[in-house]
């Protein structure tokens, strides 16, 4: 049987497995095997355990649960809701104020807890509530935090971004610093984007007093003393300077990246101790069994989906779609979109964490044949995969939102985004034609280094 | 509906346990034993978790500040984590945490999804068996043979071996229960 024939089987089947709804784990490993027993030698089969053993046992991997526990840590404190109160009152004489407030908290929230979801809900149960009693509406205030929530996997420490170093075999230092620049384009796309919706929405608010409406709390004036501003600020501080502890332990050159992981999943518990009396093995138990869950669910599909590129590589099947791929002559940008749109498509039903690990083998070799860094080709398809998380008609983040606030209907969190994800498509398009946004700090540090 | 997960801390899509057949029968029995084991061996996990954590933050401030070489941290944290990850498998999978693609679900007939509902366990514990059953090979061997891992510390292989094992038995038989219990439900509605 050709190769050809094979690669048709093996996808044919990861997809009649995947989609029967054989927990995605276990739906690779099986095809993985299923195509072992057939067109391996006997022996392979031997080797199975000791191959997914050997996959998972990278320091680098296992930082993922500690990753998630320090994200748990933070994302069951009231550190969000703090967190954008005090961006907020700092804020709010900006116009558009709390509209950009939820952005940065977002950005910040997700750089300390890691998680897309997580960053939504946390910011998004604060927040939503607090721009609609101003006048935003729902449709507004939904989209920004959804669209918010996506930069927890474009900042550092991103599990998406661990994975995709481990999978390119690309520095995961480099690529964290790469993410920081296309995430603080994006904190401004977002943000200059609550200015002018704001502004609109203001305009027709005021248009409709001065017709005799009903007056909009968009029209109500709020201040804050100095005092009050100072007030919040203890609350936390401490979380940002963990999270400047974390950055200066990793690329100081202090800690390793698993290190890292540690002592920010250790000073995240020492802060919610301090901070907010979350010190009870009744309460610390919780977080434990939701990293527990989390990162299982992650660490068994990462487990098999490294099983599952090792037997396409063996039989050859990665190489020769590679080849393909090179041969068929395109432009390396048209290469790219296809690439890219093909990502779109799986993230419809794939989370990133497959698409990397499944995808990776073929498509970055005429990637890096085409000329282009993997670094920020990595920092690209990330973006790529926030769009998944938001655009319609599904989406994890519209989901967390729709649980947040249940008074903003689906169809209304749905246009809501749809703004944002066409400014992520603006990101994609600048990050090509300046693909310094993203290499020019890992260039500027990693060289300093 | 997508797949949910791949980022930290992720809703998962069923959170309430399998539903338990009558009290009095024996796969009744066998339900609860096994989320007995499920509640220890996460509480094991949880230690291992946050053992694992300590440990580097640990292996920071033994190299930094008191120079002291600290080889043999990755290996134990490598251990605690793989053997808290295999053996908190079974308890997600008792929530069935473990996700999946569930698009066609609402699509298909009740009859047609109930056939493909048992596929998908079938599938799922026959692979999970195939893997615990090779994993107590590599484990037995790793005994026999004394094996150790490359590094100057050199630990037993013995250990997360065994982990991985015990782990993928107990979600094998954590998904035939699931089976059985899908089974039973339908046979005895």
């Amino acid at each position: 049987m050709s190769t050809a024939t094979i690669g048709m089987l093996y996808g044919a089947g990861t997809l009649f497995v995947m989609f029967l709804g054989v927990p995605i784990a276990f739906a690779l490993g099986s095809v993985a095997v299923v195509f072992m027993y057939f067109f391996m030698p006997a022996s392979s089969l031997d080797t199975v355990t000791q191959n997914v053993y050997e996959e998972m046992a990278s320091i680098t991997l296992l930082s993922i649960p500690l990753f998630i526990l320090k994200g748990a840590a933070i994302g069951k404190s009231p550190a969000g809701k703090d967190l954008y109160s005090a961006i907020h009152v700092w804020v709010q004489k900006i116009p558009g104020g709390l509209g950009i407030a939820n952005v940065f908290a977002c950005a910040l929230f997700a750089a300390m807890a890691g998680s897309s979801p997580a960053t939504c809900s946390a910011i998004g149960t604060a927040g939503i509530p607090e721009m609609r009693m101003r006048g935003y509406s729902g449709r507004f205030a939904a989209g920004i935090i959804a669209a918010g929530g996506t930069l927890g996997i474009l900042l550092p420490p991103s599990i998406t971004m661990i994975l995709y170093a481990v999978a390119s075999e690309q520095s995961l230092g480099r690529l964290f610093l790469a993410g920081i620049g296309p995430a603080t384009l994006l904190v401004l796309l977002f943000s200059g984007y609550a200015v002018y919706r704001y502004k609109k929405e203001y305009q027709l608010a005021r248009l409709a007093y001065d017709a005799g409406g009903d007056k909009s709390a968009y029209l109500n004036d709020e201040t804050f003393t100095l005092r009050e501003k100072l007030r919040i600020l203890p609350r936390v501080l401490p979380f940002v300077i963990l999270l400047t502890g974390v950055m200066i332990a990793l690329y100081g050159g202090y800690a390793t990246p698993s290190e890292t992981a540690g002592l920010g999943a250790l000073l995240a518990f020492v802060l919610i101790a301090i901070v907010y009396k979350i010190w009870r093995p009744r309460d610390i138990k919780p977080i434990l069994a939701s990293t527990l869950k989390d990162s299982t669910m992650l660490m068994f599909i990462i487990g098999m989906s490294l099983l599952y590129s090792y037997v396409m590589s063996y039989l050859h099947i990665s190489q020769s779609a590679a080849e393909w791929v090179v041969h068929f002559g395109v432009s390396k940008w048209v290469l790219l979109a296809a690439i890219l749109v093909m990502v779109v498509v799986l993230g419809f039903f794939l989370p990133p964490v497959s698409i990397i690990l499944m995808t990776a083998p073929i498509i970055l070799p005429p990637l890096r044949a085409a000329g282009f860094d993997l670094v920020w080709f990595g920092v690209v398809m990330t973006i790529v995969m926030e769009m998944g998380l938001i655009h319609p008609p599904v989406g994890l983040n519209i989901f967390v939102i729709k649980n947040v606030a249940p008074d903003i209907p689906l169809h209304e969190v749905v246009w809501g985004v749809v703004p944002f994800v066409g400014l992520m498509i603006v990101a994609v398009l600048l990050l090509c034609w300046f693909p310094g946004i993203a290499t020019g700090l890992p260039s500027l540090v990693m060289t300093r280094n | 509906m997508r797949a949910e997960g791949g980022l930290g801390q992720l809703p998962l899509q069923n959170e309430s346990p399998a539903p338990r057949p009558r009290a009095e029968s024996r796969l009744g029995l066998a339900v609860r034993a096994i989320a007995y084991l499920n509640d220890k061996l996460l509480v094991l996990s949880m230690i291992a978790l946050v053992l694992g954590g300590a440990i580097l933050s640990l292996g920071v401030l033994l190299r930094y500040f008191l120079k002291i070489p600290t080889d043999w941290q990755d290996e134990a944290s490598v251990f605690l984590l793989v053997g808290a990850t295999f053996l908190s498998g079974a308890y997600v999978q008792s929530y069935r945490g473990h996700v999946a693609i569930e698009a066609f679900a609402h699509l298909l007939p009740p009859g047609v999804n109930r056939v493909r509902m048992f596929l998908v366990d079938l599938i799922a514990a026959a692979f999970c068996g195939f893997f615990a059953w090779k994993s107590w090979t590599l484990f037995h061997e790793a005994l026999v043979d004394h094996q150790t891992t490359t590094s100057t510390w050199s630990p037993p292989l013995a250990i997360p071996y065994g982990c991985m094992s015990l782990g993928m038995t107990l979600l094998t038989v954590q998904i035939a229960l699931q089976l059985a219990t899908r089974f039973t439900k339908h046979e005895r509605p």
